[in-house]
C-alpha cells in the first residue's frame, strides 16, 4: 500500500449566514478548498436547531470541512476562534490522511 | 506557515466580527426588503436602543406626540394601554398584593403615568458628518467605480487585483488625495489584509481597540458597507477587508500628510436619557395620582409602581397598545365570520368549485382574492372560485434566463441560493428568430442614441439630427403616457413580434424534484384540486422611470415578477409523470384539470393569461368567463385601493388610475406593501369574507393535509421570515427615513444598478424611499411589527419554534407575535416565551374564559 499523507482536518459548524465568512477564512489562510454541506441538525449550546428547513439556507446550520497541510492549520484555527468567539458554532480538528497531498497544499 | 498567513486570517475573522451587525443590501435591481436590524435579533426588541450599540440612535418607534395623537383619536384606547402594561408588567400581579390596592388601581396608574410623562426618543445619528470626511468622500467615489461594472462607459483599471488592489494602483492619479501623500501611496502593501494590519499600527490602534476601529470605520457609510457585504457573499469581487484596506490606508495617508482625516476614533455615544431617579419616580406619582384622581396620601407606593415601568420603557408600551388595537380587530373580524363552513377541513369537501386560484402570499393580493371570490358569488353565472396563498415563487427556486435576455435573474427567495437554472425555448424557430433579428435592430437603434449622447461632441450633432422626434416624443410620453406606450408597445411588435415559448421545467430539475415540489406545494397549501382550472398567478409591478420598481415585484421572486416561477409551476403540475406520482402521494388531481400560469400587475391588477399557447381548447371558455370576472374584480379593486393612493380618488375612472403604470413622472405608482402588519396561515375559510385591506400576508394551510407537520415547519420558517424581513424593512423605513430608509426619491441619482444617491454623492442609501411609506410629512405606512396569527395545532406550533433559532429569536424576543388556534373551533391563544395564554377574552371581554 502507497503510504498516505498526513494532513489536519478541520471542520466548522455554523449558522448558514456565517457559511461565506468562514469561506473567506479558508481562502485568506491558503486551504485549496472546502466542502460545505447545508442543512445539518442538532442539539447544542445555543438549543436544537432544525434540519429540515425546505426553502431556508440562511438559518439551517451548515457543515464547512476543510483540509490542509499541518503547518497552514494553526492559521485557520487561530482565526476561526477568534470568528466564533461571540456567535453559535463549533470547530473540531483532527488529523487526517489523504492519498493525493499535492491537492492540498 | 507564515506571519502573514497567519495573520491574513486573523484580519479576516476581526473584520467578519466588527462586521457582524452589518445587514447586506441587495442591489436595487433586485431589491429585497430586509430587516435592517436582524443582527440584533437575538436581543430584546428595542432593548438596546439607548445603549452603545450599532443601533444606537434608531428609532424603534414613533414619538410621543404620535402616540398621544392616536390616543385621542381613539386608535389607542385605555384597554390597550392597560393590557400592553400588563404584558410589559408582569411582576404587577405579584408584587403589590399586600399592599392595599388592587391590581386594577396600579393599571389604572401606571395608564395615568403613560399618559402623563414625557419620554425622550433617541435621537437619530446625524448624516452629513459622513459627508464632511474627504476619507468617505474619496472611498464612495471608488467604490461606484469598481462596483458598477454594467452601464458604465469605461471600467476601473486593474479590476482583477480586486478593489484594494486596482485602489492602490490608481492611488496616485487621485487629485482629491494631496500630492505627498500620493506619492507615497505606491509603499503600501501588497495585500488587504496586511495593508489593514499595517495601518492599524500606524494609526497606534490596540489590539483592544481594533475591533470598535474596524466597526467605527465600517459605520462610517453604512449603506456601501451593507451593499459591499452582500457583493462579497455573493459576487465574490468584493468584501469588507479590501474595503477597510483602502480607507485605513487613506486615512494614514492623509494623517501623515499632516492632513486633518475624521477628527479622530473616538466612538460615537448618543445621547442617553437621564435615568429617572425617585424624586423623578415621586413627581410622576403625584401627576398619576392626580390624573385618577386620588390625592397623595399613598404617593411612596405609587412611585414604587411606577419604578416598575421606567420612562425609558414608555414608547415600547404605546406601541404594543398600538399594535394590540389593530391585532384585536382582525381576530374579531376572524370570528365574526365563524360559521359551519369554517369547521369543514379540505378533506370533507366534496363540491367541485370551476377555478381555482394560487396567489402569492403578498398582501396586494389579498385584494385580488377577496374581489374575485365576491364576483364569483354574485348571480353571475361564473361558478364557484376557490383561491389560495402560497409563497409567490411556488416552490421552484431558480435562475431564469428569458429567450432573449443577456443577463439572468434569481427567481426565488434571499433564504435560497439558486441551483438550478431555467431559460426558455421557442415554440418556433423561424418566429424566434425573427424576434431575434427585431431585437438586434431595436438593441442597435438604442445603443446607437446612447453613444451619441455619451461620446465627444457628438450629443450636438445628435441634438440637431434628433432634436425633434425626441422633443414630440418626451412631449407625448408626458402629456398622454398612455398612448404613447400604445405606440411604443405598437412600434416595438412590429419590428420584433413576440414569440411563445416554453420554460424549460423539465431540463432544469429531475423527476423526483419536480414531485417533491408538487408535493410540498399542495401540502403546504393545504390544496385538495377539484377544480378543471387551476390559475397559478404570479405578481409584478409594470411602471415606469422607477429605480425602486424591483421593490414592488414579488419578494419571494428576489424582487423580480412570479411570471416565469408561474409558469414553471403549471409545467410541472400538468406533467402526466408528476400527477401519477402525486396520486400514490394521496393528492390525487383530476385528469381533466388543467393549471395555467398568470400574472397579477399590481399598478394595474389586470390578470394576464401566460403561455396562452399551452392552454387547451377544452378549458378556453372556462378561461374566458374567468377572465371576464377578474377583469371585473381588477376594476373594484382599482377604486378601492385609490381611496389610499396620494393624487387618486375612488371616483376616478380605473383607467385613471391604472395609467400610472405608463406616467414616467410618477412617483406613486402604487402603495407597494405599505400597510402590511399580519401573516395569516391558515385555510382560506378562516379570513373568506373578511376585508383585511390589503395588509395582511397569507398562506394557505391545513393541518389535515400536514400529519407531520413538515409543512408548516417550511412556512413558518421561510415565507414567514420573509414576510418578517419586509415588514421590518417598512418599519424601519418609516421611523427611520433618513437613516434606514433611503429618503424622497425626487433627488436620487442611480448608482449603476447597485442603489441610489441622494444628490450627486455620499453613501449609498438603504431601505424604502419616502415614498413607499409616506406622503408629505404624513406616514402612509402604519409601523407595526407582524401579528402572525394561525390556525394550526398550538403543539406542533410551540414544537417548531423550539427546535429552529431563528424563530425563537423572532417570538420570544418580541420581534413579532404569534396567536393561534388548534382549529376553527378553538379559543385564541397568544403565545408568550412561557407558553400559551387564553386571548379570546381580550378579544370578547364579555364572553366566558376559553371561548
Amino acid at each position: 500500500m502507497n503510504p498516505l499523507t498526513r494532513m489536519t482536518k478541520v471542520d466548522i459548524i455554523v449558522a448558514g449566514k456565517d457559511a461565506p465568512a468562514v469561506w473567506e477564512l479558508i481562502g485568506a489562510v491558503g486551504a485549496t478548498g472546502y466542502t460545505s454541506v447545508a442543512g445539518a441538525s442538532g442539539i447544542g449550546h445555543h438549543g436544537q436547531h432544525s434540519g429540515s428547513l425546505l426553502f431556508n439556507e440562511l438559518d439551517a446550520l451548515t457543515i464547512v470541512i476543510t483540509v490542509l497541510p499541518p503547518d497552514r492549520a494553526p492559521a485557520l484555527i487561530d482565526a476561526a476562534r477568534e470568528l466564533l468567539e461571540d456567535r453559535s458554532g463549533v470547530m473540531f480538528v483532527a488529523d487526517t490522511f489523504v492519498s493525493r497531498p499535492e491537492y492540498f497544499q | 506557515m507564515s506571519n502573514e498567513t497567519s495573520s491574513a486570517g486573523m484580519v479576516r475573522a476581526k473584520v467578519t466580527r466588527a462586521a457582524d451587525h452589518v445587514v447586506p443590501t441587495w442591489p436595487i435591481a433586485s431589491f429585497i426588503a430586509v430587516n435592517p436590524m436582524r443582527s440584533m435579533e437575538k436581543g430584546q426588541f428595542g432593548e438596546d436602543r439607548h445603549a452603545t450599540a450599532p443601533s444606537a440612535g434608531i428609532a424603534y418607534t414613533r414619538n410621543r406626540t404620535a402616540y398621544q395623537r392616536d390616543f385621542a383619536s381613539g386608535r389607542i384606547t385605555s384597554d390597550d394601554l392597560r393590557a400592553a402594561i400588563s404584558e410589559r408588567v408582569p411582576e404587577l400581579r405579584s408584587h403589590y398584593r399586600d399592599t392595599p390596592f388592587d391590581e386594577a388601581f396600579y393599571l389604572d396608574l401606571l395608564v395615568a403615568d403613560v399618559l402623563e410623562s414625557n419620554d425622550a426618543r433617541p435621537v437619530a445619528r446625524p448624516r452629513d458628518t459622513a459627508d464632511l470626511d474627504l476619507v468617505n468622500t474619496i472611498t464612495s467615489g471608488w467604490l461606484a467605480a469598481f462596483l458598477t461594472t454594467d452601464e458604465t462607459v469605461w471600467q476601473m483599471p486593474h479590476r482583477e487585483l480586486g478593489f484594494y488592489g486596482s485602489w492602490r494602483t490608481l492611488a496616485r492619479h487621485d487629485p482629491r488625495i494631496p500630492r505627498r501623500a500620493r506619492r507615497r501611496s505606491t509603499d503600501l502593501p501588497s495585500t488587504c489584509e496586511m495593508a489593514v494590519q499595517v495601518a492599524l499600527q500606524r494609526l497606534a490602534i490596540g489590539r483592544a481597540d481594533t475591533e470598535a476601529v474596524l466597526r467605527e470605520e465600517i459605520d462610517a457609510l453604512p449603506g456601501w458597507a451593507s451593499h459591499v457585504k452582500w457583493r462579497s457573499e455573493n459576487t465574490g469581487d468584493i468584501d469588507l477587508a479590501q474595503y477597510l484596506a483602502v480607507r485605513l490606508s487613506l486615512r494614514v495617508l492623509l494623517l501623515e500628510n499632516g492632513n486633518s482625516p475624521h477628527p479622530d476614533h473616538r466612538l460615537e455615544k448618543p445621547q442617553r436619557t437621564a435615568p429617572a431617579g425617585s424624586r423623578d419616580s415621586r413627581d410622576r406619582a403625584r401627576r398619576a395620582l392626580q390624573r385618577i384622581g386620588e390625592t397623595d396620601e399613598h404617593l411612596v407606593i405609587a412611585a414604587r409602581v411606577l419604578e416598575s415601568h421606567p420612562v425609558t420603557d414608555h414608547s415600547v408600551t404605546w406601541q404594543v397598545a398600538y399594535e394590540r388595537h389593530y391585532r384585536m380587530n382582525v381576530l374579531a373580524s376572524l370570528d365574526r365570520i365563524r360559521t359551519d363552513s369554517a369547521i369543514q377541513t379540505a378533506s370533507d369537501r366534496t363540491d367541485r368549485v370551476d377555478v381555482h386560484v394560487v396567489t402569492c402570499i403578498d398582501p396586494r393580493s389579498e385584494g385580488l382574492r377577496r374581489h374575485l371570490e365576491d364576483f364569483a358569488s354574485a348571480p353571475s353565472g361564473l361558478g364557484r372560485v376557490e383561491t389560495f396563498g402560497f409563497a409567490g415563487f411556488f416552490a421552484v427556486p431558480m435562475r431564469f434566463t428569458a429567450l432573449d435576455a443577456r443577463g439572468s435573474v434569481d427567481s426565488l427567495p434571499a433564504l435560497l441560493r439558486a441551483r438550478h437554472s431555467t431559460t426558455e425555448i421557442a415554440v418556433s424557430n423561424d418566429e424566434a428568430v425573427r424576434r431575434r433579428r427585431g431585437l438586434l435592430t431595436l438593441e442597435a437603434l438604442d445603443h446607437s442614441a446612447h453613444a451619441g449622447k455619451t461620446f465627444g461632441v457628438s450629443p450636438f450633432a445628435l441634438a440637431e439630427a434628433t432634436g425633434l422626434f425626441f422633443g414630440v416624443a418626451s412631449f407625448l410620453r408626458t402629456v398622454a403616457p398612455s398612448t404613447f406606450e400604445r405606440m411604443r408597445g405598437w412600434i416595438g411588435a412590429l419590428i420584433a413580434p413576440p414569440t411563445a415559448a416554453d420554460v424549460t421545467v423539465q431540463l432544469a430539475y429531475s423527476l423526483p424534484e419536480r414531485i417533491l415540489i408538487a408535493e410540498a406545494s399542495l401540502r403546504m397549501m393545504g390544496m385538495a384540486i377539484t377544480a378543471p382550472l387551476v390559475v397559478l398567478t404570479g405578481h409584478g409591478s409594470r411602471t415606469m422611470n422607477n429605480l425602486y420598481q424591483s421593490a414592488l415585484d414579488c419578494g419571494a421572486c428576489g424582487g423580480h415578477s412570479g411570471a416565469p416561477n408561474a409558469r414553471a409551476a403549471a409545467a410541472i403540475f400538468n406533467d402526466p409523470l408528476v400527477r401519477q406520482s402525486l396520486s400514490t402521494r394521496g393528492l390525487v388531481v383530476s385528469s381533466d384539470t388543467v393549471f395555467v400560469a398568470a400574472e397579477h400587475n399590481t399598478v394595474t391588477d389586470e390578470l394576464l393569461l401566460l403561455d396562452e399557447h399551452l392552454l387547451p381548447a377544452t378549458h378556453r371558455g372556462m378561461w374566458d368567463r374567468f377572465a371576464r370576472a377578474a377583469s371585473g374584480a381588477s376594476d373594484r379593486l382599482v377604486r378601492e385601493r385609490a381611496v389610499e393612493l396620494p393624487g387618486a380618488s375612488s371616483r376616478h375612472r380605473p383607467s385613471r388610475v391604472r395609467r400610472r403604470s405608463r406616467d414616467w413622472a410618477e412617483v406613486y405608482p402604487e402603495l407597494g406593501l405599505a400597510g402590511n402588519a399580519a401573516l395569516i396561515i391558515g385555510p382560506r375559510s378562516l379570513t373568506r369574507g373578511v376585508d383585511l385591506s390589503r395588509r395582511a400576508f397569507l398562506h394557505s394551510y391545513e393541518s389535515a393535509l400536514d400529519p407531520d407537520g413538515s409543512a408548516l415547519e417550511t412556512i413558518l420558517t421561510a415565507p414567514l421570515v420573509v414576510a418578517q424581513w419586509i415588514n421590518h424593512q417598512y418599519y424601519f423605513s418609516a421611523l427611520n427615513p433618513e437613516t434606514l430608509g433611503a429618503g424622497t426619491k425626487t433627488i436620487h441619482n442611480a448608482v449603476g444598478t447597485l442603489g441610489v444617491f441622494s444628490g450627486y454623492g455620499g453613501d449609498l442609501r438603504r431601505g424604502l424611499p419616502w415614498q413607499s411609506v409616506g406622503f408629505g410629512r404624513e406616514l402612509l405606512h402604519e409601523p407595526m411589527r407582524l401579528a402572525v396569527i394561525a390556525q394550526a395545532p398550538l403543539e406542533l406550533l410551540g414544537a417548531i419554534i423550539s427546535r429552529n433559532e431563528v424563530l425563537r429569536n423572532l417570538f420570544d424576543n418580541e420581534w413579532m407575535t404569534l396567536t393561534a388556534r388548534d382549529d376553527a373551533m378553538g379559543a385564541w391563544q397568544r403565545y408568550t416565551r412561557y407558553g400559551w395564554q387564553d386571548f379570546s377574552r381580550d378579544i370578547h371581554p364579555d364572553q366566558p374564559k376559553g371561548h
